[in-house]
C-alpha cells in the first residue's frame, strides 16, 4: 500500500479509497465504505472501456465530500484525452457519488463506464484476514439496482447500489453503454443505502432525495452553526488559525450518533476507531469544555446509560464501571470480540466523575449534575467496590478476559506499556500512577458535587477523606527519591515499576502530587530524555525499553501533551507548559491538516520533521482535541465563579492570540493574550530546561 | 438448572433496584413468542422500583423475541446488547429503556469480584 488513501466521514461512516476514488480491500488499511463497524463495499473501481483512471486534481470540499477529476490510462498519455470523467462522492446516512463523462471531442463519443461492485461485510476487527462470506447479489436492471445481502441467523447486513442513469446491472457490477455528444456531458449518480437490520430497528436507509438534502442543507449548516458557535480565535500566526479551524472540523465530523440513542457523541477517530471509546470521548470533551462544551451533555448520558451493571468477566464489567468500547459489526454481535459493550478500562469511571465536574465549572449546568447523581454515585463506589482489589486504596487493574481482552487497561493500552527500566512487567492488578491521579481527583470533584449540588455534606468528607489517605500514601509509595520522579506503577507486592514517563504531567493535571516534588517533575518533563522538541514522549530515552517508534514507549502523542501542559500550568510552570504548547502546535503547524493521534518519538533536532507512524490514525478526536486544549493552557483559561480567568503564557513566536466569544456560565466572553519577553523568571529549584 | 425468564420476571425482577438509575421512569413490554403464541410482560419502572405484570397493554418499549432468546438472557448465557446486534431481539419505542432492562437481568454465572481474581498480594499491604 504506497499510494495516499484518500476519505470523506461523517459520524462512524467513512469511504477510504485512492487518489482515483476506486476502493479495493486490502488487509493494511480498512478501504471500503463502512458503517457501524461493517465494510458494506469492499470493492468500487470505475473504468472507462476497460482503463482504469488516472487523477488530475482532486478538491477535498469538505470532510463528507470530494471531486475527483480523472482522465482514462496511465499517467504517460493522458495529455490529449478527450474524454474526462468526473467523481463527486459524500457520505452520510447513505454514499453517494455523482459521475460525470465529458466528451472534449467535436465528434460524438461511446463509452463504455463501469463500476465494479462487491461487498464482504467485513468487521472493522477483521481487516487484516476478512472472513470468507457468501454474501447473495441480486442485480435487477430493470430497476437500476445491484442488492448484495449477507445473513447469519437473524443478523442481516444489505448494501443496495442503485443508479439513476439506465444501466445493466450484473451480480459484479454496473455498465453504462452511453453516447456523449460533441462537448457534451453524461451523468449517473449512485446511491449507495447500508442496511443494518434489527439493533433497535434503524435502518440506514434513506433515498437519493433525501441524502442531497442531508448532505447539501443539513451536513453545510450543521458544519457552520459548528464553526459559529465556537470561539473565534483571531492568531497573529497564521498556521496556527488554519489548525484551529481544521481541529474544530475534525471534531465536528467525528460525532455519531450511537443506536438506540439520540444525540451525538465523539467517536475515537479515523480509521480504526470509528465508534465510542469511553476515554476518548472522555478526554476530547475535557479539552474541548471552554470550545465546544455542546459534545459533553450527550456524552456524559450516553456512558451513564451504558454504565456497567454486574459482573461479567468476559465483558470486564463490574457495576458502576464506565464503558471503554462499543461496536456494533459481527464481531460483536456475535460475542467473537468482546465489544458490544466492553468495560476494559480502568480510568473512564474516575474520568467520568471528573468530567461531570468540570463541565458544571464552566457552564454552570447544576441540573446535569443532579440528574446524574446515581450514576457518578456508582462511579464513585466502583472506585473503592471493585477497582481496589486488596482494599489498600490503590486502583488497579487486572483483565479478567484474558482471551481477547485488553491486558493493559489505561491510556497506555498497548500489551508492552507497562514496563520498568529494564524492561520487565509487573504481574497483574496493575496500579499505574496516573490512575491514583484521576481517582484522587475525581474523589475531590465528587465531594464539591456532593456538597453544592447533591445537598450531601456527609458524603463529601467521606470522599475527601479518601482522597487524602490516597494522596498521602500515593507520595510515600510511588515517590522515588533517588530518582525525583513519581514510578510508573506499583507491582501487586508494592514494588515500584520505576520507569521515567510522561504521567509525570497527568499526575501534576490531577493535582495529586505534593507541590514541593514539582519542581523537579517539571524539569523531567521537559529534560532531553521526556522533551523531544515537539513534545513530552510517552516513555523517556536512556531507558532499555525506549522504542522511539513505540506507541506507548518513546512515541509522542498530542492528547497526552494536551494534558502534560495544563498540569505544568496548573502548578505554575508556564514557561514549560508554553515550550510543549509550542511543539505540538509546531507538529499541526508543519504537518498541515489534522493533528496525527500520534508520531515517533526522534529528537527535533535530528529529524527536523514530525515522523509519523503508519499506524497513527488522522483525524482523531482527542487529538483535534488536545490542540484546542493546548489553545486553552497558552491564554490559561479558567472558570472562576460566574467568571472566565484569563491568565496567559503564550511561547516565543506566537504572538499575539484573541479567543473570542468563549462560552461558559458567564455567556460569552473574550481573551486575549500576547508573548511577553523570553526572559523567565526562574524559580528555586527548576532546572533550566531551555 | 437454570432460570427460565419466565421465572426471573415472576420472581426475581421485581422489587427495589438499587443499582438502575433513579431517573428512569417508564414501561417495558416483553413480548414472548414460542411457536404460535406470545406471552407478555409488563414492567413498570418507576424510579429504582420495579413492578412485574402480565399484560399486552402498550409500553414505551417494547421488546419482541423468541422465548428462547429471553431464557438465555434470563439465565445470564446472552448478553442483551449482543441480541439486538444480531436482531434475535426486535425493539420499539424508547430505545433508551433497552440500556435498563439490561441491568434487571442478571450477568453471566460464575463471573467473578475483581478481588477474587486478584487474589492477595504477596506481601502485606499496610492500610
Amino acid at each position: 500500500m504506497k499510494q495516499e488513501l484518500v476519505s470523506v466521514l461523517a459520524g462512524n461512516a467513512f469511504a477510504m479509497g485512492d487518489a482515483q476514488g476506486d476502493m479495493e480491500a486490502h488487509p493494511c488499511a480498512p478501504i471500503g465504505l463502512f458503517s457501524f463497524d461493517t465494510r458494506f463495499l469492499s470493492r468500487w473501481i470505475l473504468t472507462v472501456d476497460g482503463e482504469r483512471l488516472h487523477s488530475l486534481s482532486r478538491d477535498d470540499l469538505t470532510y463528507y465530500e470530494t471531486r475527483y477529476v480523472l482522465v482514462p490510462g496511465a499517467a504517460s498519455h493522458y495529455v490529449d484525452a478527450d474524454v474526462s470523467v468526473i467523481r463527486h462522492r459524500s457520505v452520510g446516512e447513505a454514499f453517494h457519488e455523482q459521475i460525470t463523462v465529458l466528451n472534449h471531442s467535436a465528434e460524438p463519443a461511446d463509452f463504455i463506464v463501469r463500476m465494479e461492485i462487491g461487498s464482504d461485510f467485513a468487521d472493522t476487527a477483521e481487516i487484516r484476514h476478512p472472513a470468507p462470506r457468501r454474501p447473495v447479489a441480486t442485480a435487477d436492471s430493470e430497476q437500476r439496482e445491484l442488492r448484495i445481502r449477507y445473513r447469519r441467523g437473524r443478523f442481516t447486513r444489505e448494501t443496495r447500489v442503485s443508479s439513476t442513469a439506465p444501466v445493466e446491472v450484473d451480480q459484479q457490477g454496473m455498465t453504462f453503454r452511453i453516447r456523449v455528444d460533441p462537448n457534451g456531458a453524461w451523468h449517473t449518480e449512485l446511491h449507495v443505502r447500508m442496511i443494518i437490520q434489527g439493533a433497535g430497528e434503524r435502518d440506514l436507509r434513506s433515498d437519493i432525495e433525501a441524502h442531497r438534502q442531508q448532505v447539501r442543507r443539513s451536513m453545510r449548516d450543521d458544519l457552520d452553526r459548528w464553526l459559529d458557535q465556537a470561539p473565534q480565535l483571531v492568531a497573529e500566526r497564521q498556521p496556527l488559525a488554519a489548525a484551529y479551524r481544521q481541529a474544530l472540523t475534525d471534531l465536528a465530523a467525528l460525532r455519531y450518533t450511537p443506536l438506540a440513542y439520540a444525540e451525538r457523541v465523539p467517536v475515537g477517530g479515523l480509521p480504526w476507531a470509528m465508534t465510542l471509546y469511553g476515554r476518548d470521548a472522555l478526554i476530547t470533551c475535557l479539552e474541548t469544555l471552554p470550545f465546544t462544551p455542546e459534545l459533553t451533555p450527550p456524552t456524559l448520558r450516553m456512558l451513564a446509560l451504558a454504565q456497567g451493571g454486574q459482573l461479567d468477566d468476559y465483558h470486564d464489567e463490574e457495576p458502576g464501571k464506565i464503558l471503554g468500547e462499543l461496536r456494533y459489526g459481527e464481531a460483536a454481535a456475535f460475542d467473537e470480540e468482546p465489544t458490544a459493550l466492553y468495560y476494559g478500562a480502568a480510568d473512564t469511571t474516575p474520568l467520568f466523575v471528573v468530567l461531570l465536574d468540570e463541565y458544571e465549572r464552566w457552564s454552570g449546568d447544576a441540573d446535569l449534575v443532579r440528574q446524574l447523581r446515581h450514576p457518578a454515585r456508582m462511579a464513585l463506589n466502583w472506585l473503592t467496590e471493585y477497582g481496589d482489589p486488596y482494599g489498600d486504596g490503590y486502583l488497579r487493574y487486572q483483565p479478567r478476559n484474558t482471551v481477547n481482552g485488553l491486558a493493559n487497561q489505561t491510556w497506555r493500552n498497548s500489551p508492552e506499556a507497562i514496563v520498568d527500566r529494564h524492561g520487565v512487567e509487573p504481574p497483574f492488578p496493575r496500579a499505574t500512577a496516573e490512575l491514583q491521579g484521576y481517582a484522587y481527583d475525581a474523589r475531590i470533584r465528587g465531594a464539591r458535587l456532593a456538597r453544592e449540588c447533591w445537598d450531601d455534606p456527609e458524603y463529601a468528607e467521606r470522599l475527601e477523606a479518601d482522597a487524602a489517605r490516597l494522596r498521602e500514601r500515593f507520595n510515600r509509595d510511588f515517590w522515588l527519591p533517588q530518582r525525583g520522579y513519581y514510578a510508573l506503577a506499583l507491582t501487586p507486592d508494592g514494588e515500584p515499576v520505576d520507569a521515567l514517563t510522561s504521567a509525570l504531567g497527568h499526575l501534576l493535571w490531577s493535582g495529586i502530587v505534593e507541590p514541593e516534588r514539582a519542581d523537579s517533575l517539571a524539569a523531567h518533563l521537559c529534560g532531553p530524555d521526556l522533551f523531544s522538541g515537539w513534545g513530552v514522549r510517552t516513555y523517556a530515552e536512556g531507558q532499555r525499553p525506549y522504542n522511539p517508534v513505540g506507541a506507548h514507549l518513546g512515541a509522542v502523542w498530542p492528547s497526552d501533551n494536551a494534558l502534560v501542559a495544563a498540569g505544568l500550568r496548573r502548578y505554575g510552570y508556564d514557561a514549560e507548559a508554553a515550550r510543549i504548547a509550542a511543539g505540538v502546535l509546531g507538529v499541526a503547524e508543519t504537518l498541515g491538516g489534522s493533528v496525527p493521534e500520534v508520531i515517533a518519538g526522534y529528537p527535533r533536532r535530528v529529524t527536523k520533521y514530525p515522523v509519523q507512524l503508519p499506524a497513527a490514525g488522522r483525524p482523531q478526536s482527542w487529538a483535534s482535541g488536545g490542540l484546542l486544549m493546548l489553545v486553552a493552557v497558552m491564554l490559561g483559561l479558567r472558570p472562576c465563579g460566574d467568571n472566565l480567568l484569563v491568565d496567559p503564557a503564550i511561547p516565543a513566536g506566537y504572538g499575539r492570540i484573541e479567543l473570542l466569544d468563549v462560552p461558559g456560565r458567564w455567556g460569552r466572553a473574550d481573551s486575549y493574550g500576547r508573548e511577553r519577553d523570553s526572559r523567565r523568571r526562574l524559580r528555586a529549584g527548576t532546572r533550566d530546561a531551555a | 438448572m437454570s432460570t427460565s425468564a419466565a421465572e426471573h420476571l415472576a420472581r426475581g425482577a421485581a422489587g427495589r433496584h438499587p443499582e438502575l438509575p433513579e431517573t428512569t421512569s417508564g414501561t417495558i413490554r416483553l413480548d414472548l413468542r414460542e411457536g404460535g403464541r406470545t406471552e407478555h410482560w409488563y414492567l413498570s419502572i418507576d424510579r429504582q422500583d420495579v413492578r412485574v405484570a402480565r399484560s399486552a397493554e402498550e409500553a414505551d418499549l417494547v421488546v419482541h423475541a423468541d422465548r428462547e432468546v429471553f431464557d438465555r438472557i434470563a439465565a445470564g448465557h446472552l448478553h442483551l446488547a449482543a441480541a439486538v446486534l444480531r436482531n434475535d431481539i426486535s425493539a420499539q419505542g424508547n430505545l433508551q429503556l433497552l440500556m435498563t432492562l439490561r441491568r434487571i437481568f442478571p450477568g453471566p454465572p460464575g463471573a467473578r469480584h475483581p478481588r477474587d481474581v486478584a487474589g492477595s498480594p504477596h506481601r502485606p499491604v499496610a492500610r
